[in-house]
Order: C-alpha cells, then sequence, then structure tokens
C-alpha cells in the first residue's frame, strides 16, 4: 500500500461562494459582467461554487454552469439546495453537490428536517477523520510523562497527573481525574473532543484553541465533556 | 534474595535519609541482616543521623574504583549488629558512579543481607536513577504540600521507565508511599494537604504516615535514629512501618488531632 501511486485525503480549502438571488440567465449575466469588468484578472480561472440557497424550483443548473464558465471562472458544483429532490436533479445533470461545513451546526432548519440523516455519503472538503482508533494506556500517567496518541484517539486508563501531558489527533477520554494538559485535535481535527471523569486540568486543547485552569470553573472537579462549537471551547457535563 | 529498597522522593529535606536510617535500625532491631547505602555522593549525611560520621574511612566510591574491599568500606552499627553502613564520599561528585560497578557491589552484598536500603539523593539526575536503577521496591518519602507530591508522582514515573526492572520488563517495582511531616492539626486547619488528597493525586499503596514530631530533629542532631525514640509518636510511626514492610497489617496511627484536655486548654498547654 505505501507505494501506491496514489492517496485520497482529506483537506479543507477557502473557495468563493456565488449567491445566486436569481434563476434568470439574463440577470445574472449582467450582473456578473459588471463585477467582473471591475477586475478581470482576479476573476480568472478562480474555483467558485455556486450557491441556490435563495432559489427556488427552475433551475436551468447547466445553463449556470457554461454562464459561470464564459466568464472564466473554474466551476466546481453547487451549494445550498435544501430539498433532497433538488440535490438529487443537481447530481443527475452531472455536477457535484457541495455541503457547506457549518450548515450542520449552524443551521437548525438543516437539523429540524431531518436532513442529517439523508447527508449525501461523497461529502467533498469534509476531512475523514471520524475513523481513527484508539491508543489505550493503562494506568496513571505521571508528571513529566507525555503520552501522543497519532492519527488515534487516546483513551487513559488511569489519571493524568498535574505535570503530565496527553496528547491526540483524535478525541482524548481520560477514565479518571485529568489534571494535567490534555491537547485534543492535535494536528488540526476541529470535532475532536476531551473526556473526563474529574476535570482539574491545566489546560485543555482543541484544534489550537486552549482554556486555562481558571476558564474551567463552571465544571470544576465534574465529570466532564470539551467541545468546540463556533471556534469556542464549551464544557458540559458528562452525568 | 536481598530485598532492594530505594528510599526516594523527587524533592530534597522531605526526610529521605531520616526515613532510611529510622527504616534501616528498625529491621535490624527485628534480627534482619541490613545495609543502609548512602547514594548521596557529594552530600554525605546518612553517617551523621546514624552517628557513625567519625568511623567513615573507606566510601562507596572507593569501592566502585577497586580502592576498598566491600568489608573495609562497611561500618558495623554500634548498637545492632546485623547493621551496616556503606557511607557516601564526600570529596566526589554523583558521576563517580556506574551502572555496572554499582550492580556488582549490589549484588555482592546481596549475598550478606536480608534487605539493602538505597538512600538516594533529591532531584531526577544520574545520582537518584543510580538509586533506583536496580530497586525491587521503592519508598517514596512525600510531605503533604504540592510541590512534595508532584515531584514524588515525577518519580514515581521514572521508576517505571527508567529502572533495571522496566528496561527488562520485570514486574515492576513495588512502590510504598510514605507521608512525613504531617500535622493532623493543620490538615484540619486546611493548610496542608491530608492523607487521602496525596492517596488519591499519588494513587500508590500507603506503607506509614509519619507525625511532624520535635524528637526527629532531636534524633539526627544525637545520631540516634528517631525509632529508637519508642516514646516518641514519630518512633511509634516507624515502629508501624517496619511492621507493615514485613508484611502485617496494622491501623494507621497519628491522622488526627488530639483533643486538647481541660487542663491543656487552660493553661494553654
Amino acid at each position: 500500500m505505501a507505494d501506491a501511486s496514489i492517496e485520497f485525503k482529506g483537506s479543507s480549502f477557502t473557495l468563493s461562494v456565488l449567491h445566486l438571488k436569481s434563476a434568470t440567465l439574463v440577470d445574472i449575466r449582467a450582473d456578473l459582467a459588471k463585477k467582473v469588468a471591475q477586475a478581470p484578472d482576479f476573476f480568472y480561472l478562480v474555483p467558485i461554487v455556486v450557491s441556490i440557497d435563495k432559489l427556488n424550483d427552475d433551475i436551468d443548473y447547466q445553463g449556470i454552469k457554461t454562464l459561470i464558465e464564459e466568464f472564466n471562472f473554474t466551476f466546481v458544483g453547487f451549494t445550498g439546495a435544501i430539498s433532497k429532490e433538488q440535490r438529487q436533479l443537481i447530481r443527475e445533470c452531472g455536477f457535484s453537490f457541495i455541503n457547506m461545513a457549518k450548515a450542520n451546526t449552524v443551521k437548525k432548519p438543516l437539523l429540524v428536517e431531518g436532513a442529517v440523516a439523508e447527508k449525501p455519503k461523497a461529502v467533498i472538503a469534509t476531512p475523514q477523520r471520524d475513523l481513527y482508533t484508539d491508543k489505550i494506556h493503562r494506568g496513571q500517567i505521571r508528571s513529566g510523562q507525555q503520552v501522543y496518541a497519532k492519527d488515534q484517539n487516546l483513551v487513559v486508563i488511569g489519571s493524568v497527573s498535574a505535570g503530565a501531558e496527553v496528547i491526540a489527533d483524535g478525541n482524548i477520554h481520560v477514565y479518571g481525574s485529568l489534571r494535567g494538559r490534555a491537547i485534543a485535535g492535535a494536528t488540526g481535527h476541529h470535532k475532536a473532543q476531551i473526556y473526563c471523569q474529574k476535570l482539574e486540568a491545566e489546560l485543555v486543547s482543541i484544534n489550537g484553541n486552549y482554556w486555562l485552569s481558571e476558564s474551567m470553573e463552571e465544571h470544576w472537579a465534574s465529570p466532564v465533556y470539551i467541545q468546540l462549537t463556533d471556534n469556542e471551547l464549551t464544557s458540559s457535563k458528562l452525568i | 534474595m536481598a530485598r532492594i529498597i530505594v528510599v526516594t522522593s523527587g524533592k530534597g529535606g522531605v526526610g529521605k535519609t531520616t526515613s532510611s536510617a529510622a527504616i534501616g535500625l528498625g529491621l535490624a532491631l527485628k534480627g534482619h541482616k541490613v545495609v543502609l547505602i548512602d547514594f548521596d555522593i557529594g552530600l554525605r549525611n546518612l553517617d551523621l543521623i546514624m552517628g557513625c560520621e567519625r568511623r567513615v574511612v573507606y566510601d562507596f566510591v572507593n569501592v566502585i574504583n577497586g580502592e576498598a574491599t566491600l568489608n573495609q568500606a562497611l561500618i558495623k552499627d554500634k548498637r545492632v549488629s546485623s547493621l551496616s553502613i556503606l557511607p557516601a564520599s564526600q570529596t566526589r561528585d554523583k558521576d563517580a558512579l556506574n551502572k555496572e560497578n554499582v550492580g556488582k557491589v549490589l549484588e555482592d552484598l546481596g549475598k550478606l543481607y536480608d534487605f539493602i536500603i538505597c538512600d538516594s539523593p533529591a532531584g531526577i539526575e544520574a545520582g537518584a536513577m543510580m538509586a533506583l536503577y536496580y530497586a525491587d521496591e521503592a519508598i517514596i518519602t512525600t510531605n503533604p504540600e504540592v510541590s512534595s507530591v508532584r515531584d514524588s508522582d515525577r518519580i514515581i514515573g521514572m521508576l517505571a521507565s527508567r529502572s533495571r526492572r522496566a528496561e527488562l520488563g520485570l514486574e515492576p517495582i513495588k512502590e510504598h508511599l510514605l507521608l512525613t511531616r504531617y500535622s493532623p492539626k493543620r490538615v484540619a486547619e486546611g493548610e496542608m494537604l491530608s492523607v487521602e488528597d496525596v492517596e488519591d493525586i499519588l494513587s500508590i499503596p500507603l506503607l506509614g504516615v509519619i507525625p511532624e514530631s520535635q524528637a526527629v530533629l532531636k534524633a539526627s542532631n544525637a545520631g540516634e535514629p528517631v525509632i529508637l525514640d519508642t516514646e516518641s509518636d514519630a518512633g511509634q510511626a516507624y515502629q508501624d512501618v517496619i511492621d507493615r514492610l514485613l508484611g502485617e497489617t496494622i491501623d494507621f496511627r497519628f491522622l488526627v488531632a488530639e483533643k486538647k484536655g481541660i487542663f491543656s486548654r487552660m493553661f494553654g498547654g
């Protein structure tokens, strides 16, 4: 496997999104022409995703794509379709449908409609990081010791002493007291979480966002899990 | 097979040498053959606590370097004939020891004694590592105070990773927690960590709790290990430690502050 000529990996990119407020191609062309005229070089071969969340039905997907490419954008796919039918249609036209990363956590309507369960499997640009295996450490991790679970979750059966450090690229579970430092999602994973039976940590960090002890007062010495919500750490009681 | 026991702590001044002396003498008084080794090369103290500082001719480093035989360097205790002391060198430093030669000396001592008590220097450097390397058991001496507890935690980690038993993948070193300078009164006032607090943080079995006592300083200055002071609470607490080391189950004493009687309350005793 190691010497295969290709490898699939998930990565995140920042892409420009063109939000359409009208489905009428003539209107789009006119407005787009004005915009591009202001900075033709800036838009040349820029990859672009077209959002149709403000549009209703009767969308000419093929027409939109052709139009976009007339202006020398690189068309990537559509986003923002709310109904299942729309997505189906997009796929039938031979285009990619891209889920916006934030849509799952921020937009409540999506959750209410139970759309989460129906999410298309082939989501582009969402790192496939939920497949981590576990590294299990039995016994207490003492002051001065460091345990790193590379590309794994870390499960500690015991306590993490003050002055000890546990690091994982995935989640961290401590079945004991967490008194030292816990760094989850170490190589950039915003969904990583930290669980412990007793939170008395010096520092907890997820994907680079960290808390010192003073920020943990609310759930100090309680069973807690910590996660990242909109780039802010939040803690919740486990029991 | 001799039991090699290291008395260690990480932090200095918590009572390693006092405890080594008391435990060594206590085991000898029970009829066991015991040798006490001072690993604190350059800061020789054990001979003072044992009251044999005037009898030091050769030391541990001389033996390591082949300048003296074990018999020449070992000092027989005048109180108990089954106890010997191998003093440290005061003029050398901790690099004077090397693993191979220390191993050889311990092997030779193991043929003559039941217990080898290694009094470790403070710190986590070469000297402390040398003292714990060959140990079968470790007595982690800790004061009920956060910095001491954290340093002990560090040393416990070292026992599990840097010892001979760890390197060879043998059964791990047996750890014992010895809490010294314990003052139930100050615990009650919230100034000191309680036994439960320390046990919770370190999670190793408790071997003994030695109460803070005037008797300890007096004993050290006199060169008479405090275990000989059978009237004192510290002496009795060390006696309990000996019995526990020898496999007995004994309740812990001196854990709660004594209630003041009516007279001492009236006269401010």
